[in-house]
């Protein structure tokens, strides 16, 4: 997937030095999309998602009212 | 300042202070990625997944830099190169979040520069990207002679920038190359070249 998106970036700024500038902007694009995807994939965890559960991002109970301290 | 930069005399400097910013902006972007390289090859810093997306990301500013040279210059252009930039702060925010906390297997990846960890440097070089431009469309942004305008128009200025052109798809066909070796038609890892072991 890697070298496909690469191998597409290549394509792109050929095509663009040739002065293709329709063709290499659909390229770029097609690699743009092909980018995103395999970021998406690349941060994916089965185990959190997207989520990052290793940075806090819940108010501590002395600071959050909502939370019982009786328990 | 509409007024100012359509008037005679300085159309040529409007002209000629675009294509300047965008050699610029192409040739900062050349080193950046080729610092890369002899950080991958020099010192074996192999890149991670994320590293090697963000370089694709700055060949992408670049090539709406290398179309403005080819095919005159247009908006549409630096709106292609401003979609990359946006990508590429989206993916350096999201790896410098990533390793933010230290813990087994995660850690900065590669060797400070100046204590700054490459995910940092890249947020900060995509802020520089996003901030030139910003500068650039307020002051040459009402500039209406800027779309008619060819790199042929100034000719020294576009056979070097033509051959950094070249220099950048060189860099772009080494990394291709590398991105073979790394990952082969799998997932990429940082362990070693897969296709050499």
């Amino acid at each position: 997937m890697m070298l496909a998106v690469f191998v597409a970036m290549f394509c792109a700024l050929v095509l663009a030095y040739l002065g293709r500038r329709r063709l290499s902007v659909v390229v770029l694009l097609v690699c743009f999309v092909l980018a995103v995807k395999l970021f998406l994939w690349e941060i994916y965890s089965p185990e959190y998602g997207f989520r990052m559960p290793w940075i806090q991002t819940e108010l501590s109970p002395a600071h959050n009212p909502s939370v019982d301290r009786r328990v | 300042m509409s007024n100012l930069l359509n008037s005679p005399g300085m159309l040529k400097t409007a002209v000629w202070l675009n294509y300047v910013f965008l050699f610029v902006m192409m040739l900062v972007i050349a080193g950046i990625l080729t610092a890369a390289l002899v950080l991958q090859y020099g010192y074996g810093e192999l890149p991670c997944p994320l590293c090697l997306l963000q370089r694709l990301s700055m060949f992408g500013v670049c090539f709406g830099i290398i179309q403005s040279f080819r095919t005159g210059f247009s908006y549409q252009n630096t709106g292609l190169s401003l979609l990359f930039a946006t990508l590429l702060l989206v993916i350096a925010a999201r790896q410098t979040l990533l390793d933010i906390y230290p813990r087994p297997g995660h850690e900065y990846i590669g060797s400070a520069v100046l204590g700054i960890h490459m995910p940092v440097w890249s947020v900060i070089i995509t802020l520089c990207i996003l901030t030139a431009f910003a500068l650039k469309l307020t002051v040459l942004g009402d500039s209406k002679q800027l779309t008619e305008s060819k790199a042929s128009d100034l000719p020294v200025m576009g056979g070097i920038a033509n051959v950094l052109g070249l220099y950048v798809m060189a860099l772009c066909l080494v990394n291709t190359v590398s991105v073979l070796l790394q990952c082969g038609l799998n997932e990429c890892h940082t362990f070693g070249y897969q296709l050499l072991q």
